[in-house]
């Protein structure tokens, strides 16, 4: 590897090769001038830490993917199953099933993106960024487990290309590229990415046959007004239906308090986009108490959805965690980071009652709000400014309790 | 009440000029480079808005629509003048454009130069006749509902402005392909945009239950849930918001936009 950097110096394809280098070695090259900033963390680094916390979250999906399917099939023949977690939830069996559908959606999404990566690195010469190594994880773990490749193949080209590398690559993009690539699929294919089929394994291919199962998620039967039957633990520790790793509240909240206590993403975002979600979920709880809106109605099942199970169903959990907390497209400011994530809670939940056509609307929200995270950073600024300018008027008053010294130091200077 | 909030969140958010109907976009991407004129541009479209869809509400109902004529005698029940809206719409613009550049002029002399020759150009941005046109279209039934439009459309135009006016700010410092800089990065930064706001497409309604349930009757959950391509097609049409739709065709604007560029320089 040493040979093959040293002989590509200064060729074309020299950020190749240096990349898997840098990825395989530590780096044995040191700046030799100007400023220096020690740090133990890189970029590098930071993204790495990132992906740990995703790693649980991962192997989770893959139990969850091979028991929601054997569960799905049971309840099918009328033997509807409870979650015993030794007993049949961490088996080898879920295991493999759960492996062998979740392992090609992330080597799918590495591989393209990585290729476009580089594609672009080599064109523009410039080293090739780790940019890609979040993203990478973060799609396959947003999207239903039958996604067919070739979708999530085209859904990453576009997203790297138009979402990040159109902006010059890594830490210039407007929008979360994991987002631009959800939301792509989402209105380029929305028969894959919505509806009750998509979120167990084989569901789309067994419907209309003797051997159809159900799939559907919590949010999807409320937003039909259809009850459900997972338990609040059930929906906690994400024993449900849904995209591959967004279930799991629990080991998100592990994860969350990982990125939290090594600084990597900002508490005030996620602490904010919580308050946001439970305060809207208590005005739709509010309104449903006031009688303000009858059972017939079909916002009822969602807004009589009791405000804090928001929080541990549907991607919501996963979204604020992971993706609001991205450092490139949120808000830069410590202010308007709170009101960046407190807009993020409020407006996902607010899409998951008031339209029904996309009951899973964190990803949204979250799009929405990178969109005005500058808008919200350009005015905390501006008020910083105003703040101090103010400050510096009031400071440059103060000679004026000895008046006669003031007006001497007028006249003089004038 | 209650249509009058329904009709104030549509406006902003769901038929938001520029990311649903992709009006008044010139001005959209010429005054956009810094956030405090894209303000006072903002904030002159909200005003025109809000005078002249009213403005222009009194005209179709007294004169132009079939039958406005009434008032002046039976005789003249059965004329049809609509086929003068355009021209009659657009003096009504050019009148109170003028208005406003006066009293700018006059009150703001800084924000006058620094919109400069785009504040005369109001008059002809096309969200502005825009709204006069989607008001005749939507046959708004009264003229308080026609303010709350004008004024709500360019609450909605104004947003759109203020938001990409930050992202232009803060790209600054980005490394954007030279091919793109300049107009071709906009139009790919309005077209996620578009997705972002897409979030509201297809809502039934906004913060109003009421009225929520009203339309719940007319479209239920359920069809739209399903979103196959057949239901789903119709939508994405009407928003025009489609990702791929988008980029290709801001790909596919901003070679023209390059020759309008060069236009406004000259």
């Amino acid at each position: 590897m040493h040979i093959i950097k040293h002989r590509f110096r200064g060729k074309k394809m020299a950020p190749a090769f240096n990349a898997f280098h840098t990825f395989l070695f530590t780096p044995d090259e040191t700046t030799h001038s100007g400023g220096h900033v020690r740090a133990v963390d890189d970029l590098k680094r930071t993204m790495n830490t990132v992906i740990m916390a995703l790693i649980p979250v991962l192997i989770f999906s893959f139990f969850n993917t091979g028991y929601q399917y054997y569960a799905a099939i049971d309840a099918a023949n009328g033997v509807p199953r409870t979650v015993d977690l030794f007993g049949n939830f961490l088996t080898w069996e879920n295991f493999w099933l759960g492996f062998t559908q979740v392992m090609p959606l992330v080597v799918v999404s590495y591989a393209v993106g990585l290729i476009v990566e580089f594609i672009f690195a080599v064109i523009k010469g410039h080293e090739v960024e780790e940019g890609y190594l979040v993203t990478g994880m973060l799609v396959p773990l947003i999207v239903p487990v039958d996604t067919p490749l070739w979708m999530l193949a085209v859904a990453v080209v576009f997203g790297v290309v138009i979402g990040k590398e159109v902006f010059g690559g890594t830490g210039m993009n407007i929008l979360n590229p994991a987002l631009t690539i959800r939301a792509f699929l989402f209105f380029a294919y929305p028969t894959w990415m919505s509806g009750d089929k998509v979120w167990v394994h084989q569901a789309v291919d067994r419907a209309g046959t003797p051997d159809a199962i159900s799939g559907e998620t919590i949010l999807g039967s409320l937003a039909q007004n259809a009850s459900y039957d997972y338990s609040v633990s059930d929906m906690f520790f994400g024993f449900i239906p849904g995209s591959v790793g967004e279930t799991s509240a629990f080991l998100i909240l592990i994860g969350g308090l990982f990125l939290i206590f090594s600084k990597i993403a900002s508490w005030r975002i996620m602490l904010s986009a919580v308050i946001g979600a439970l305060v809207m979920g208590l005005i739709f709880n509010g309104v449903v108490a006031q009688g303000w809106i009858g059972e017939t109605s079909s916002f009822y099942g969602l807004m009589s959805f009791e405000f804090w199970k928001h929080l541990i169903v549907g991607g919501l959990a996963f979204g604020i965690v992971y993706m609001a907390t991205d450092p490139v497209t949120g808000s830069q400011t410590n202010r308007g980071k709170w009101i960046y994530g407190f807009f993020i809670g409020f407006i996902s939940v607010m899409i998951r009652v008031f339209n029904p056509a996309y009951p899973e609307g964190v990803f949204l929200a979250i799009l929405l709000m990178n969109v005005f995270a500058p808008t919200i950073d350009h005015y905390v600024i501006q008020g910083n400014v105003k703040r101090r300018l103010k400050r510096l008027k009031t400071a440059t008053i103060l000679p004026k309790t000895t008046d006669g010294i003031a007006q001497e130091l007028q006249a003089e200077t004038a | 009440m209650l249509e009058h909030v329904e009709l104030f969140f549509k406006s902003i958010f769901i038929d938001n000029m520029v990311f649903a109907v992709f009006l008044g976009m010139c001005s959209y991407l010429a005054v956009s480079k810094k956030v405090s004129t894209a303000v006072g541009l903002g904030a002159a479209v909200i005003f025109v808005l809000g005078v002249t869809v009213p403005l222009n509400w009194l005209l179709d109902q007294y004169l132009l629509q079939e039958g406005a004529l009434t008032w002046l005698g039976e005789e003249y029940a059965s004329y049809d003048l609509s086929f003068l809206s355009f021209i009659l719409f657009i003096a009504t613009i050019a009148t109170m454009v003028q208005l406003v550049e006066i009293v700018v002029e006059k009150f703001s002399p800084s924000l006058y130069n620094s919109l400069g020759i785009f504040l005369p150009l109001i008059a002809v941005n096309c969200a502005i006749l825009g709204g006069s046109l989607f008001m005749q279209a939507r046959e708004i039934p009264s003229l308080g509902l026609a303010v709350n439009y004008g004024i709500s459309s360019g609450i909605g135009w104004f947003l759109a402005i203020l938001a990409i006016a930050a992202i232009r700010e803060k790209i600054r410092y980005s490394k954007v392909p030279p091919p793109l800089r300049g107009l071709g990065i906009t139009f790919i930064i309005t077209g996620l945009m578009g997705i972002g706001f897409q979030s509201f497409g297809g809502m039934l309604t906004g913060g109003d239950e009421a009225a929520a349930e009203e339309q719940a009757v007319e479209v239920p959950a359920t069809q739209q849930v399903e979103a196959t391509p057949e239901t789903y097609a119709p939508e994405a049409d009407k928003t025009t918001t489609n990702p791929e739709d988008q980029t290709t065709k801001a790909a596919a604007e901003a070679g023209e936009a390059v020759s309008y560029n060069d236009l406004v320089k000259s």
